[in-house]
């Protein structure tokens, strides 16, 4: 019986075998993946007793803080005096539900852990202090309480950045939450708190502004009109649209319509100032066409996650193909015609399949006033020692991605001025300033007609570069004409950009 | 160098292991509950402690005057696993830790008793359908209404007083030796067989109706208790001692095709097994409800990493049943994949150290005895480990002499003992085979067998 008991060696050692592979997954080639898994709470568990940094606003408005709580279970009990005003950026930590938002993202600057604060802290071994960190943001208060008044409880977005740096000021949505009652030490009053909020149907928990996406609507038409320009297919004034009331694109027996029937053409400074659907919807679909539309998309930043310094951003998307060639350029249609084309003259328009995230559509705008560069969206401002107010680090700002060229944007800059002075946009209009921006109205059924209200803008001062960037959404509007989001949207906009140059 | 030597020196390892993990749980608890309660938790749990290192080096003592020749390494190897899952089991829960000393006291009583009462394991080759049926009774005992009670999900345990017992713990012990003697008995005919049918020879029904009946009888029970994991280990361990007695392939593949056969059944027909079956494919699904244990274990192990977070340092409590059937889920998250690695190599040892005493063994009864009881302790391990790591479907049985359990410790014991009645025996046989041979002519014996016989008598 001695080889059948040797083979048994055999068999159990390659049973050990499989388990020491698999130990190796587990612990080591595939631990980082486990640590990363949204389920695993233990290192923000682990790190909770640990002291925690405030985060603070750019004008020293205070977000969040430990309060100690001497006696208790825990070591202090994280505060957000703020309420829900900043529960969508600043987030939250709980030792039951981990956390979310600058809480999670900047963990270890908070509770001390970067590897420069380790390296600081060294010195500061033998007297046992502990260089936690505390979080300065972009964000300012007035702006992001104009936001939520704004706002005034309607479900929608505002965000609201520096074109150049990419510095988020404001970024608010409804519906929010206290991230007190989660935060609560005491675990029944939080597990309540999450039951509740996790399951409401209209999810306060979740970051509209950069978590969700939407469709655009005519905001879009800015990154039509830029793919046109960029690729000198058209220029500012030629080719003239003719004025029609829809536009037939091949191979459908669906015509898009200008808003209320009205009709609309003319060159492309007069198709943004009215924001003619026809117009627009031709020139992505029959001049432009499919690979320069997606070109251009994604050099907006479409199809890509934001590297903005927050957990779980949502891609903005785009289609990224639109079939076959059915027939090839001609003088009529120069770009050709595909499969997909009457999709494509859809998605020229921001229906279909194109949905953008708040903070995406903020950009578009950016990118305008930017040369034609994204920036890279952040709210962090700094780290700072909690100690010395010393800044430990700060963000290393730069451009996400190219939309366009300098003198495109130029174009567009002059472009989307004019539809306040005189388009769709008047309503964001303030004295003393240059002001530039693009409505858009999404409609999101007819029976009874509803629709997203939009607006996206910038402001500067007369001669100088804008300096402040905005995008608002207002949701599920009542109606769905072209003046929606010039009429619902744009004073949000408006008083946000009037009070950052106050 | 002398097997007890050996052993000796071993075991001092094994302990001074266990010592110094015990003072790192006891300093990581200092920071954690201030020095007040320290000095409590030392006197109460570090007592215990001392208690189970004086009785594992007692059990040495025991094994010198009852098996002097036996085999060096499996008490140090058990003494190195109990030692370190007692200290994991301190970390985690002082309460266990008191009741695992008690069972460990009770279990290395049962070890010196079973040596004691036990001289010649051949002996009970004889009672082999008292055994079997012995084994059955064991078995469902629990099933009697008043006597057994659920816990889990299973209804595998006894109440008696403040302690629960497995029965079913005992009674794998018992088919190990039904199935030693019926197949020591049998092997010749099972290993010819008789009757064609198709490309198979195989013996009559007649000799195969008691062993299938008891195995059948075994099985039927264990699904009706819902005890996943010891109808896997029994079938496993029925599978490898028939394979042992006859070498012959054809049954292990018959084994497993009625293994995947029952297996695809139950799952068809049972909601539990095919949740268990859903969790195994993918745990991440539902992290926080059904998948939880096996998510929070593979969250355990990666924050450990190659290192580990260090004893005392880490959370293994969060995993539920850390102490019993995940204990190696907080050994991966304390001592990190270097920690686990060791354990699994502890384990390799142990099963080479058992099947060598099989190899060695000078009955059949013996050999297929040690053979099974050996493959029984290394698939068990295999079984809870694999369940933990994704490896196999998680199915609940306790980490032999590592978990915390009293049944399980203590059925364990009883294994070490036969294997180290079964090894000082074939040493002894050997031994005197060799006399016989030395009376006739010394020099026509080959040198390996003249120096072996030197190493016994030196």
């Amino acid at each position: 019986m001695s080889r059948p008991i040797k083979h048994v060696v055999i068999v159990l050692l390659v049973c050990f075998t499989a388990l020491f592979v698999q130990l190796n997954r587990i612990q080591f080639y595939g631990a980082q993946g486990l640590i990363d898994n949204p389920a695993n709470t233990r290192t923000i568990q682990r790190d909770f007793n640990r002291p925690r940094g405030q985060i603070i606003t750019r004008d020293d408005v205070v977000v969040a803080v430990s309060e100690p709580t001497p006696g208790g279970f825990f070591d202090a009990q994280r505060r957000y005096p703020q309420g829900d005003l900043y529960a969508h950026v600043a987030g939250y930590t709980s030792f039951t539900f981990g956390a979310q938002g600058v809480e999670r993202e900047y963990n270890d600057a908070l509770i001390g852990r970067t590897a420069t604060q380790e390296l600081s802290g060294l010195t500061d071994l033998l007297d046992g202090t502990n260089p936690i960190g505390n979080v300065r943001l972009t964000i300012r208060h007035d702006l992001q309480l104009l936001a939520r008044d704004g706002l005034a409880g309607q479900r929608g977005s505002v965000v609201a950045l520096d074109p150049a740096t990419g510095e988020i000021l404001a970024m608010y949505s409804n519906p929010t939450f206290d991230p007190n009652r989660i935060a609560d030490n005491d675990g029944s009053l939080a597990n309540e708190a999450w039951t509740e909020l996790a399951t409401a149907e209209d999810n306060p928990l979740l970051e509209r502004t950069y978590r969700e996406i939407f469709f655009p609507g005519s905001t879009f038409k800015v990154v039509t009109a830029a793919a046109g320009l960029d690729d000198d297919l058209v220029s500012m004034i030629a080719p003239e649209f003719v004025v029609v009331d829809s536009y037939l694109p091949p191979l459908t027996e669906r015509p898009i319509s200008n808003f209320g029937g009205s009709s609309c053409g003319g060159n492309l400074v007069e198709l943004l100032v009215v924001s003619c659907n026809s117009g627009f919807a031709e020139l992505g679909a029959e001049i432009v066409g499919p690979s320069a539309m997606i070109e251009t998309a994604e050099g907006f930043g479409f199809n890509q996650t934001p590297p903005i310094d927050l957990p779980l951003p949502e891609a903005s998307r785009f289609p990224s193909d639109f079939g076959a060639l059915v027939s090839e350029g001609t003088p009529e249609i120069p770009a050709g015609v595909f499969e997909n084309t009457p999709a494509l003259a859809q998605s020229a328009i921001g229906q279909n399949d194109v949905s953008a995230s708040p903070l995406q559509m903020a950009l578009v705008a950016a990118a305008v006033v930017n040369g034609g560069r994204v920036p890279i969206p952040h709210v962090l401002a700094a780290v700072e020692d909690a100690e010395s107010g010393r800044v430990v680090s700060d963000f290393d700002e730069g451009t996400w991605t190219t939309a366009m060229s300098a003198g495109t944007a130029e174009l567009l800059t002059g472009a989307m001025v004019e539809v306040v002075e005189r388009g769709t946009a008047q309503n964001l209009a303030i004295g003393g300033l240059t002001v530039g921006g693009k409505t858009g109205t999404a409609q999101l059924g007819t029976d009874p007609p509803r629709s997203h209200a939009w607006i996206i803008g910038f402001a500067g001062r007369p001669g100088e570069r804008a300096e402040i960037a905005v995008a608002v959404l207002v949701e599920g509007q009542e109606g769905s004409s072209e003046q929606t989001g010039g009429r619902v949207a744009a004073p949000i906009a408006r008083s946000i950009l009037e009070r950052f140059f106050q | 160098m002398k097997a007890r030597t050996v052993e000796l020196g071993l075991l001092v390892i094994a302990l001074l292991t266990t010592c110094v993990g015990y003072v790192l749980v006891v300093l990581a608890q200092r920071v954690e509950v201030g020095a007040e309660l320290l000095g409590q938790l030392q006197a109460e749990v570090g007592g215990f402690m001392a208690i189970v290192v004086i009785l594992l080096l007692a059990a040495h003592v025991v094994v010198r005057l009852l098996a002097p020749l036996a085999d060096g390494l499996l008490l140090p190897l058990a003494a190195l696993l109990n030692g370190l899952g007692y200290v994991m089991i301190a970390r985690l829960d002082e309460g266990l830790a008191a009741s695992q000393s008690a069972w460990t006291f009770i279990g290395l009583g049962a070890f010196s008793a079973t040596l004691l009462v036990l001289p010649d394991p051949k002996r009970l080759e004889p009672y082999r359908y008292t055994l079997a049926l012995i084994g059955v009774g064991l078995l469902m005992l629990p099933l009697v209404p008043g006597l057994g009670v659920e816990i889990n999900g299973a209804r595998i345990w006894l109440r008696a007083g403040p302690f629960s017992i497995q029965p079913g713990e005992f009674a794998k012990i018992v088919f190990a030796g039904f199935l030693a003697g019926y197949l020591a008995d049998k092997r010749e005919l099972l290993t010819t067989g008789n009757r064609r049918v198709g490309p198979l020879t195989i013996p009559d029904a007649r000799h195969f109706g008691p062993l299938l009946a008891a195995l059948g009888g075994a099985l039927m029970v264990m699904i009706a208790q819902r005890d996943l994991g010891s109808s896997l280990l029994l079938f496993t361990l029925f599978v490898v001692m028939f394979y042992v007695a006859t070498a012959r392939v054809a049954y292990v593949l018959i084994g497993l095709i009625a293994f995947s056969t029952g297996a695809y059944v139950s799952w068809r027909l049972f909601s539990h097994v095919q949740r268990r079956v859903d969790i195994w494919l993918d745990p991440f699904a539902d992290p926080k409800g059904a998948g939880f244990q096996i998510a929070e274990a593979s969250f355990a192990m990666a924050d450990g990493g190659l290192t580990g977070t260090g004893l005392g340092q880490g959370t293994p409590e969060k995993v539920p049943f850390a102490a019993t059937d995940m204990i190696f889920a907080a050994f991966g998250e304390e001592l990190g994949l270097l920690g686990a690695t060791a354990i699994l190599v502890t384990f390799l040892f142990f099963v080479g150290a058992g099947l060598r005493v099989a190899l060695n063994a000078r009955s059949p009864f013996e050999q297929l005895l040690a053979a099974g009881l050996t493959a029984l302790l290394g698939f068990q391990a295999f079984i809870i480990i694999g369940g933990i790591l994704r490896v196999l479907p998680l199915t609940g049985v306790t980490l032999p002499f590592v978990s915390y359990g009293g049944s399980s410790l203590i059925s364990n014991y009883i294994i070490l003992a036969i294997l180290v009645r079964i090894s000082h025996n074939s040493v002894v046989g050997r031994a005197e085979e060799l006399e016989e041979l030395e009376n006739r002519d010394d020099s026509q014996l080959p040198f390996s067998v003249r120096s072996s016989w030197k190493a016994v008598n030196a």
